[in-house]
């Protein structure tokens, strides 16, 4: 446990996570940008919404991690770990929701554009619907959380779904898209992964963007684990 | 214990209702529609932007009142 | 009661309606499995069998209650409100593969909330999002099954089993850890 302890008390990640986000900021405004006729500078958004569905799914994934660890070693500490990741992923989810509505609004939604026909057509997007199952899926994690009153039983029973929902996940995701009609980028597959007009300028900006972000992210997360250890000592 | 099951039931309608909005918002022409169309939508970009600020602000302060509170006990 | 409502529906409305009833039985019939065993009666279980042999049980037999389950209702919705399938022998197989997913998934859920010591109401939150690309998947390859002109991708077909098997081998892997008390 020693070595899981360590990383959150050294600061250099944290530095880093600080230096890449002023990068991805003054980079990300001052930059080059490709000019597409429907986004025009909004495609500097990539830099913000798309991250954050990124650092979203990659705290859900550091929470399955440790829900594994937990049912190999019976340790309650990867138990409030695993449960605090899923929770910040949730509010990283909530924001990318919150930023795509604005997104959206001014652009697949704007009455200018004529492919804008009604909201239900927007809320049959594919990209909508995985990351509402994903967002579904941690609120009822969390819901499971709170029926169960004895601590073990409610941290291998939640281990338990948070692997069995991860698994299920990630073919939804996979499935969906190749189903229903998607205004989104990246028909196939991953999103800004293979952006067929995302170019190597902005490239250098993104992923170091989704780096800072996660860090970021992950910064929050671990002073909540702290907050929980802590808590946990209290108790016994 | 129940509080997390309340905000559950109460973010889905409100996520909804932010969307609804978002639509139908753009939908009546105004001065902040002219204002966010201007010199190629950046202000879309500042609109996310502050967002995201905002909204990890909140819940660092809440992070924060839980931990003093957790301090008093 | 649902004829009453509306009598012979367009194809696309009795294909969306069937799923959702057959997700609807699904979840009553496959609820009662665990949530109706009794403490002494899986103490006992547990002293005779292991774990993983009882989950593969559960499944099977939650499976052969869904097929009987799907079959009915498939006769019932017949009966009461006409049968737009054009192609039969490749929905039939659709229903049961349906069937067997959606009890699959449902008697690993009904482990977890029995174990949580739960009604069925936290199965539902807790499989909802489960449970709805595969019934978007499964709307999607049955409409084909009401027009003679679209193709039944066979790729589909094979995703929807593969699923199936992964749920199992989870089942089989997760399963002893719900099991300890």
């Amino acid at each position: 446990m020693s070595k899981t302890k360590n990383y959150m008390y050294k600061s250099w990640w944290k530095i880093l996570g600080v230096v890449l986000l002023v990068y991805t900021f003054v980079a990300g405004l001052l930059g080059k940008v490709p000019n597409l006729p429907a986004l025009e500078e909004t495609v500097r958004n990539l830099y913000f919404h798309v991250c954050m569905w990124f650092a979203m799914m990659i705290l859900f994934t550091i929470s399955v991690i440790n829900g594994i660890k937990y049912l190999r070693t019976f340790d309650i500490r990867y138990d409030i770990i695993s449960r605090q990741y899923a929770t910040t992923g949730i509010v990283l989810g909530l924001l990318g929701y919150a930023t795509g509505a604005i997104w959206m609004s001014y652009t697949w939604a704007d009455p200018n554009n004529p492919a804008f026909q009604s909201f239900g057509a927007l809320a049959r997007e594919p990209k909508l619907i995985g990351t509402a199952i994903a967002l579904l899926i941690y609120f009822a994690y969390l819901v499971l959380r709170d029926s169960i009153a004895d601590m073990d039983k409610r941290a291998r029973i939640s281990a338990v779904y948070n692997i069995f929902a991860y698994a299920m996940l990630f073919p939804s995701i996979w499935i969906v898209p190749r189903l229903l009609p998607s205004l989104h980028p990246g028909q196939e597959g991953n999103p800004a992964m293979n952006f067929k007009d995302i170019d190597a300028s902005m490239r250098i900006v993104f992923y170091p963007a989704v780096i800072g972000w996660t860090l970021l992210a992950v910064w929050i997360t671990t002073i909540k684990i702290r907050i929980g250890l802590l808590k946990e000592k209290k108790w016994q | 214990m129940k509080k997390f099951t309340r905000t559950f039931f109460f973010v889905i309608p409100l996520l909804l209702c932010i969307g609804q909005l978002a639509a139908q918002g753009v939908k009546n022409e105004s001065a902040i529609g002219e204002t966010m169309r201007s010199s190629g939508r950046i202000y879309v970009v500042i609109a996310v932007m502050l967002t995201i600020l905002a909204g990890l602000v909140i819940y660092l302060v809440r992070l924060d009142r839980r931990m003093t509170k957790l301090e008093k006990e | 009661m649902l004829f009453l409502g509306i009598e012979e529906p367009e194809e696309k409305v009795w294909n969306g309606l069937f799923w959702v009833i057959q997700l609807f039985i699904c979840i009553n019939a496959v609820a009662k499995s665990f949530l109706q065993e009794s403490r002494g009666r899986m103490l006992y279980f547990y002293s005779i069998a292991s774990p993983a042999s009882f989950v593969l049980a559960k499944l099977l037999f939650n499976t052969l209650l869904m097929l009987v389950m799907s079959l009915l209702s498939l006769l019932l919705f017949t009966l009461f409100l006409g049968n737009p399938v054009v192609r039969t022998g490749p929905f039939i197989g659709l229903v049961l593969l349906g069937g067997w997913s959606l009890s699959l998934i449902f008697t690993f859920l009904a482990a977890i909330a029995a174990r949580a010591q739960q009604n069925a109401a936290i199965m539902a939150v807790l499989g909802f999002p489960l449970i709805v690309p595969q019934l978007i998947l499964l709307m999607k390859i049955s409409n084909a099954t009401f027009n003679p002109l679209l193709t039944i991708h066979a790729s589909n077909m094979l995703l929807l089993a593969a699923l199936d098997i992964m749920v199992i081998l989870l089942a089989v892997i997760l399963f002893p850890f719900l099991w300890k008390d």
